[in-house]
């Protein structure tokens, strides 16, 4: 008897905190999720049962889908952009042999992840804005960065100042933990600086990227504060990011029910894309 | 220098009192709930602390505490959020007029008419009273402050490229292409708010233009009505020439824009100046003046809309809805509440007596000390009086607010004619309105 209750007593505070604050919230949100909007006449509108009719809404809703294309663009161009610049920085880091100059540049680099993202969206704006960005008064140029054709590439650039320093830290980290014997071994074999780089760090690399890149994909998932706090200074589509879209639906328009719904969505396709950019990651090592 | 201060605004506190009692008394106020109450306001009124002061002196029995959430859609989320919760809202919320019916629409608000504010309804500007009591039965708050249209200019860049200060839209027209030729481009003569509906909606408010009605037990939506059609069409004309700019309003660009003198008129709502006075306190100070909006028609009565301008509501969760009416009623009816709401927060009154205040017309201070010690007030009290009655909002309004956005934006690059634009607007904002259950036509 004792010995099979004590597992449980060292699991109830993760099985306490797992159903307070994962379990009970989605189940909560599942349950939003299958009341509509009903109002007749006038008066407070009513929350009545309507069955799996908001996740049909869902998925023929265009804002909605042309939000998540909005994400998987970000995904197919920042996400790798990312990746690839916070590696080379991480490698140049590694590589650094003055430690003055390392921890300069180590330091310099993932400055702009402690700067809350809220911050980050107001700072850009200022520096977005048409009259008064300083690259348009160096350039000569009228360009609108918040302008609809290119303020999903301004939030990606908001995006990637942000987090490529965060994940240079993680990289560099991995490479810390190189045992230098290796570089030794490739030396006495005749190898070159970039043959080191090329078949010792980068391969040995990998699954400190594959970390990396998940939490970028869900991240990229998360995109909100960006958006959000430039919407005040020029015109910023309701479905720029799933969130935003989610958010309004809530917040602006006081449909829980519909907002539960994208976020349920959300959540899944997140899990299925992540897993599946697992699987491919896996299959190939 | 505080000191002063101080004294010079309780002798004006005190001017102001003897000034009203001479013309309107304060109201009657219902009685007071017996026992200790405390109430929660949600407000983002600048130093309302000091004015509830005055209040819990007249009632000691209520204690008020003041939350300051800085107003913005974050306020109104957590207000959603709060009813939606069950718990958590307070007792008292500041609710702009357009945002009204949506929260009456969650039921989290109190019809006030049980409280008898009703009684009150003769001591409001007629306009505001059909803000908040759309349906002239039930009362869903008590207004609070107004944004009537007026013109700002500046004075001295009129006098430079010779323009007088324009009385007809057709007078503006003519004056911005003056202004844009003689400047080469480089001063426009206004600006159109292109990601601020309420905005736009003023100027069709004040040639009668109606968006929403209601009709028997759903609603009817005009957003592309014929005054709307004929102001769009009037400002795209001008933007099309170059001759107003689009800068987007309350930005940097814009502060910067207007204070470097780039742009000599603005449609701004009451609220507007104290904006300019602060912001602008460096830059081009003295140089403004307020004038009515241009008209339609000239010589006829000064017609006018509003922009802003908000109201309290009572929530449902309040535990003493009679003292939390009391005390809306209170803040924006009685004379020292007003005056304090005046000096502190800029809140131009919906009180009727208080469109009459001798502290609007103090020259010496902000906002008209910023317009050259101009009395702006009266231009203002003016505007009000001119406010058309019969304009309503509906419960999708946020909606359609931000569609306005997204339409505006398509105009302005070219895509969309203005009716084609307004037809996608109230296309649009038709089917959300359906989407999310309302019976509109």
């Amino acid at each position: 008897m004792r010995n099979r209750a004590t597992p449980w007593f060292f699991l109830a505070p993760f099985l306490i905190a797992f159903t307070a604050f994962f379990l009970a919230p989605v189940g909560y949100a599942f349950y939003l999720s299958l009341f509509i909007k009903k109002r007749s006449g006038f008066g407070p509108a009513k929350d009545v049962f309507g069955g799996l009719a908001n996740y049909a809404r869902a998925f023929t809703d265009s804002d909605f889908l042309h939000s998540l294309l909005n994400i998987l663009l970000f995904l197919v161009i920042q996400v790798p952009l990312m990746l690839v610049v916070a590696t080379a920085l991480a490698l140049i880091l590694d590589g650094v042999k003055n430690g003055f100059a390392q921890r300069f540049f180590r330091t310099a680099f993932y400055l702009p992840y402690t700067v809350p993202s809220v911050i980050a969206g107001l700072l850009w704006g200022y520096l977005y804005s048409k009259n008064l960005s300083p690259l348009n008064y160096i350039t000569g140029a009228k360009t609108d960065f918040l302008a609809s054709g290119i303020l999903l590439w301004s939030i990606g650039n908001i995006v990637t100042w942000t987090w490529t320093g965060y994940n240079m830290i993680t990289l560099y980290a991995a490479l810390q933990n190189v045992p230098t014997d290796l570089y030794e071994a490739a030396r006495i074999d005749g190898a070159s600086g970039w043959d080191v780089t090329r078949y010792i760090k980068i391969p040995l690399l990998r699954p400190a990227l594959t970390l990396t890149a998940i939490f970028s994909v869900i991240g990229t998932m998360q995109i909100f504060s960006e958006p959000f706090v430039l919407r005040p200074l020029g015109y910023v589509p309701d479905n720029i990011t799933p969130n935003t879209y989610l958010y309004l639906a809530v917040a602006r328009d006081g449909n829980f029910g519909y907002g539960a719904t994208l976020a349920i969505v959300l959540a899944l396709f997140t899990f299925i894309l992540s897993g599946f950019f697992l699987k491919n990651v896996r299959g190939e090592s | 220098m505080k000191k002063v201060a101080l004294k010079s605004g309780a002798l004006l506190l005190s001017l102001a009192l003897a000034a009203s009692t001479a013309h309107a008394a304060d109201p009657a106020f219902p009685k007071a709930p017996s026992g200790n109450v405390t109430l929660e306001v949600w407000s983002w009124v600048p130093g309302l602390d000091k004015t509830v002061a005055a209040f819990t002196k007249q009632y000691p029995n209520i204690s008020v505490k003041i939350l300051n959430l800085g107003g913005g859609p974050q306020t109104y989320t957590k207000l959603t959020t709060a009813i939606k919760a069950g718990s958590g809202a307070p007792d008292v919320a500041q609710v702009e007029y357009g945002f009204l019916p949506a929260f009456a629409d969650t039921g989290g608000i109190v019809d006030l008419s049980k409280y008898g504010a009703n009684d009150y309804k003769k001591y409001f500007v007629p306009w505001t009273w059909g803000q908040v009591s759309p349906d002239g039965q039930g009362v869903y708050a008590i207004p609070q402050d107004t944004g009537p249209f007026a013109m700002v200019y500046r004075q001295d860049i009129l006098k430079k490229y010779g323009v007088a200060v324009p009385k007809t839209w057709d007078e503006y027209a003519k004056a911005a292409a003056a202004v844009n030729a003689k400047s080469k481009g480089a001063v426009k003569l206004g600006n159109f708010y292109s990601t601020f509906a309420p905005w736009f909606m003023a100027l069709a408010w004040a040639d009668g233009g109606q968006f929403f009605k209601r009709d028997g037990d759903g609603w009817v939506q005009t957003l592309n009505n014929s005054s709307s059609k004929k102001v769009l069409n009037y400002w795209y004309s001008m933007i099309k020439k170059g001759d107003v700019s689009t800068v987007i309003a309350f930005s940097a660009d814009y502060w910067n824009a207007a204070g470097a003198g780039k742009i000599a008129t603005n449609m701004e709502a009451a609220w507007g100046p104290g904006g300019y006075a602060g912001s602008l306190k460096d830059k081009s100070a003295g140089l403004w003046r307020v004038a009515p909006i241009p008209q339609w028609t000239a010589g006829g009565k000064v017609a006018s809309g509003n922009w802003g301008g908000s109201s309290n509501v009572v929530t449902t969760q309040s535990k003493n809805p009679e003292a939390a009416t009391l005390f809306a009623l209170w803040l924006n009816l009685s004379t020292p509440a007003i005056t304090a709401n005046w000096n502190n927060g800029g809140l131009f009154p919906a009180s009727d007596a208080g469109l009459g205040l001798s502290a609007l017309d103090d020259k010496s201070k902000n906002p008209s000390k910023f317009f050259g010690g101009q009395n702006i007030s009266a231009v203002y009290a003016q505007a009000s009086r001119g406010v058309n009655v019969n304009f309503q909002w509906a419960p999708w309004f946020p909606f359609v607010n931000d569609n306005f956005n997204k339409q505006m934006d398509k105009m302005l690059k070219g895509q969309l004619t203005p009716d084609q634009a307004l037809d996608a607007w109230q296309a649009e904002s038709l089917a959300e309105a359906k989407k999310g259950g309302f019976t509109v036509k």
